[in-house]
């Protein structure tokens, strides 16, 4: 599965961390190579969300070494960093405007810029359809929110998405399509998925591997599929 | 011992009936502005607007500052070298960062982002209107107008450095999902320093609008009362509003600058601690 010899998406060796000196987690590792989707899952507040933000450089950990493709990720500038690995953070984010103004927005930063036909296959990797980008982002709803804001993110063209519990807030219906959504990226894109989840239905069905989060230890649990951790 | 008491009485009496008949109309009005605002401050502690003490604070501090200022006006107002003029609108400038920070004392680094700011933009703003002989180069012209200025500068410092640190703490979401996107701290802010530099030229844009009509500024009654013919007075109302525009949106663009680096840091994270 690993092919050997390329370095992980996203690396993160004995990665610890403190707020004011509390300690939230030690000894994390996890690694996320193309092609998988990755679960992490623990109990709220064993900071699953601070584990995204470390690894897209929002956050600087207290101990340890993140590494995108390899490289230490701070030695990224910032924008690149976070456009190779796109964080969809945990209550998906809407800017003002319609759904074209949030597919732009994220392409304007970096000085680009897309075709209509490109804007339209963003929104068709997401299973939404063209009528979709006139719309009011606002006034989505969770589950269609969620999925503009990854195609927002593919719009980039990453490496990896992170995402932050992409459907906590979504009923089953909706948390299926957005599974198939993230499946058919994967596929179309080859790329590394990251998902938080605190569902364990959830982390069997749709993941290949799960990391687990405990407060002040980390563990490695489920699959078993070797690729690992620290050496 | 009762003769001292009466000689002091005596003195005191004496001492206001020498006093200029004009301060002596002025001081009953004062008394009794100063009941208007004991009642302002009973209203203030009945419906917990918590601006009591500063109310208070203000009117002393702001009394004593005025009556100093009256005292070193004529003074002032009569400087003819433009050193002096502009070292005096620095001190201003000086102070009105001072006020500022003072005010928004929750905040970091607001004295170190303001003061360039008010600085730069009102030295600059009030040298171009020398240099291009907007205004009459004394005292008399340069400080009042300088004063009005650096006041709106203040303000719009302030206004602009918390709305950027509430919006910080309260539209985290957004800030954070635009820096995932890859955005600099400035693209992620954008909006927000936008519409406070707006939010903070409106008022000014609304007295502008109904000058004449609903509004009869400072400079201009001033001027009149002083003697001024009212048209010449009309005109540099005007002038001053205009200055006031172009500074205040400078020192927002400089402050705004300046204050990301207080909120973020060179990795581009948010440095701005989550409302407690
Ligand atoms: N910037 C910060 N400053 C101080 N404490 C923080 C900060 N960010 C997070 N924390 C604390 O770290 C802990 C973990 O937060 P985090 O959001 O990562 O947890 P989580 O596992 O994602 O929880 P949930 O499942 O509820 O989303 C919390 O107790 C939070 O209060
Ligand atoms: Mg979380």
């Amino acid at each position: 599965m690993t092919t050997m010899g390329t370095p992980p998406v996203l690396e993160m060796r004995d990665v610890s961390m403190c707020f004011d000196e509390r300690p939230l987690f030690e000894g994390f590792n996890l690694r996320l190579d193309r092609d998988e989707i990755l679960g992490l899952t623990g109990p709220s507040g064993s900071g699953k969300s601070t584990v995204l933000r470390i690894a897209v450089d929002l956050v600087s950990p207290t101990t340890g070494t993140v590494l995108c493709h390899g490289v230490p990720v701070t030695e990224y500038d910032p924008r690149e960093l976070r456009r190779r690995m796109i964080l969809v953070p945990q209550r998906a984010s809407m800017f003002s405007g319609t759904v074209r103004d949030n597919l732009l927005w994220g392409l304007r930063v970096h000085g680009l810029s897309a075709t209509e036909d490109e804007l339209v296959g963003a929104l068709d990797n997401v299973f939404l359809g063209r009528e979709f980008l006139d719309k009011v982002a606002g006034n989505l709803s969770g589950g269609e929110m969620q999925r503009v804001a990854i195609a927002r993110g593919l719009l980039l063209k990453p490496d990896a998405l992170l995402l932050d519990e992409p459907t906590s807030a979504l009923d089953h219906e909706a948390t299926l399509v957005v599974e198939d959504t993230i499946r058919a990226v994967l596929e179309e894109r080859h790329i590394g998925v990251l998902i938080v989840t605190h569902n364990r239905e959830q982390a069997r069905r749709f993941t290949s591997r799960v990391v687990e989060l405990n407060n002040n230890n980390r563990k490695d649990s489920e699959d078993s599929s070797s690729m690992g951790v620290s050496q | 011992m009762q003769s001292d008491i009466v000689g002091i009485i005596d003195q005191i009496v004496q001492w206001f009936g020498s006093l200029d008949p004009e301060i002596l109309d002025a001081v009953p009005r004062y008394l009794a502005a100063l009941v208007l605002l004991a009642v302002l401050i009973a209203i203030s502690r009945w419906q917990g607007l918590g601006v009591g003490k500063r109310l208070i604070v203000g009117t002393v501090r702001g009394t004593a500052q005025i009556l100093l200022m009256a005292v070193i006006l004529v003074t002032i107002f009569a400087l003819r070298d433009l050193v002096v003029i502009f070292i005096v609108l620095a001190f201003m400038a000086l102070f009105a960062a001072h006020t500022t920070s003072e005010n928004l004392d929750h905040i970091p680094g607001v004295f170190r982002v303001s003061l360039p700011a008010i600085l730069i933009a009102s030295q600059c703003v009030m040298a171009v209107a020398v240099v291009l002989g907007v205004v009459v180069p004394i005292g008399e012209y340069i400080i009042p107008m300088g004063g009005m200025v650096i006041g709106n500068c203040m303000t719009l410092s302030s206004l602009v450095i918390d709305r950027m640190w509430s919006n910080a703490q309260k539209q985290r979401p957004l800030l954070e999902t635009a820096l995932a996107l890859g955005a600099s701290p400035a693209q992620a802010t954008r909006l927000t320093i936008i519409e406070s530099i707006k939010a903070g030229l409106l008022p000014n844009l609304n007295r502008y609008a109904s000058l004449g009509i609903v509004s009869i500024p400072g400079l201009m009654s001033g001027m009149i009362i002083g003697g001024a013919n009212p048209v010449r007075a009309a005109l540099f109302q005007v002038i001053v509003f205009i200055m006031i525009f172009l500074a205040v949106t400078i020192t927002g663009f400089i402050v705004s600058r300046l204050f990301l680096s207080e909120m973020f840091n060179e990795r581009m994270q948010l440095t701005v601690p989550p409302p407690t």
